[in-house]
């Protein structure tokens, strides 16, 4: 499905910045799920097809930032095909990492567990925020607030995990085109 | 011919039992005609079903998956419907979700279940899969996921936060116009008052004329 779509010519996806914004962050999510996150990208890239569109690190790292909280940020918008590959990515890790994300959403695992779980996931994406967003913007401090981070990062496990594998393409598309409040 | 497939996730199992509908020519492992299903949800009493049943279960937790992941929870499901979803916030924990099924029979109370976000999750994963096996070809119409209106997104910020900018300015615009209004008015300088209308005087007496 998501496939049929790459095939479109080229033109604007109607994702809002604030919509690349929420893609790029659970991309990075993704990072701090898993270690070797940003190798699984691009190898996963390549089993999905898109070795056009993003042939090494570089060119996907240049796709990601035209998020506008990243420290390197790109002014512009990005083609629908451009989107629907980081999206099909970002699904098929998702489905991946799925066992994970269930874990953490998991209200039968031991308390103390989860909050480990939780913590360490926290330490880990704390950390890529840092590294690489602007400190300055107002959604990388509430990212980064001890009170308003927690809900902010259960938003982004939610997202990966309703939208996770083929079935969450359209669904995960369709929440990132929402119009900006 | 009865024809079976099983969808799982983790807490999640759903059984599809029916019949290939060979008149519309679909392949023998096609299941065109519902006969019934089974939803075994760990933890929970095993549901059954008609096709109307699962059409509504798709038609309600499908939508709410949907609004979760944007961030909106809301209720899905008509009250006289058979399946509704609400979030439910619990006490101390995070949310959960309350599915009601109401049944056909008479007298029968809904049965309630309690997911998670994980068994909540397995089942919307449960779903999809169902949705998008080209063995089943069930003819389900569902709705095309539509990004969401401003209307419906305002409504995940508190009310108190989305009145506070204009309840701002509206004081704001209120105060300088009452100490604009204190100011006094500079005084227009008063115009230099007419002089007494000019009276043309007639001479008393002819003017002589000069020789």
């Amino acid at each position: 499905m998501a496939q049929d779509r790459l095939t479109k010519p080229d033109r604007h996806s109607g994702i809002s910045r604030r919509g690349l914004e929420r893609l790029d962050l659970m991309l990075l999510t993704v990072e701090a799920l898993d270690l070797n996150g940003g190798e699984a990208m691009l190898s996963m890239a390549g089993q999905l097809g898109f070795n056009d569109l993003f042939p090494n690190r570089v060119e996907l790292w240049k796709r990601r930032c035209y998020n506008p909280l990243r420290l390197a940020c790109r002014r512009g918008e990005l083609s629908e095909p451009e989107t629907d590959a980081l999206i099909s990515l970002l699904c098929a890790l998702a489905d991946r990492l799925y066992p994970m994300l269930r874990q953490l959403l998991s209200s039968a695992e031991p308390a103390q567990v989860t909050a480990e779980r939780w913590g360490l996931f926290q330490k880990r994406l704390d950390e890529l925020i840092r590294e690489r967003l602007n400190p300055r913007r107002g959604g990388v401090q509430k990212l980064l607030d001890p009170k308003e981070g927690p809900a902010l990062r259960l938003q982004l496990i939610h997202g990966l995990a309703f939208g996770a594998g083929r079935g969450g393409f359209d669904r995960l598309k369709a929440s990132l085109m929402d119009a900006s409040a | 011919m009865k024809v079976s497939h099983r969808f799982e996730q983790t807490s999640c199992r759903l059984r599809l039992d029916g019949l290939p509908d060979l008149s519309a020519g679909q392949a023998e492992n096609v299941i065109g005609i519902l006969s019934g299903w089974q939803l075994a949800l760990a933890g929970h009493t095993e549901l059954e079903g008609k096709r109307e049943h699962l059409l509504a279960l798709l038609d309600v937790v499908l939508p709410y998956a949907r609004h979760l992941l944007s961030g909106v929870p809301r209720r899905f499901g008509a009250d006289a419907g058979p399946v509704q979803i609400e979030p439910v916030r619990e006490s101390g924990a995070g949310r959960c979700h309350r599915l009601r099924l109401f049944s056909s029979q008479p007298d029968t109370p809904p049965l309630e279940l309690s997911l998670d976000d994980a068994e909540l999750s397995d089942l919307v994963r449960c779903l999809d899969q169902l949705r998008l096996d080209p063995r089943v070809q069930l003819g389900f119409k569902l709705p095309a996921e539509r990004p969401l209106p401003k209307r419906e997104i305002l409504e995940r910020i508190p009310l108190r936060q989305r009145l506070f900018s204009p309840l701002a300015a509206a004081t704001a615009l209120a105060v300088t116009a009452s100490i604009s209004l204190m100011v006094p008015l500079p005084r227009r300088p008063t115009a230099p008052s007419p002089s007494p209308a000019a009276v043309p005087t007639v001479p008393l007496s002819p003017a002589e004329p000069n020789p």
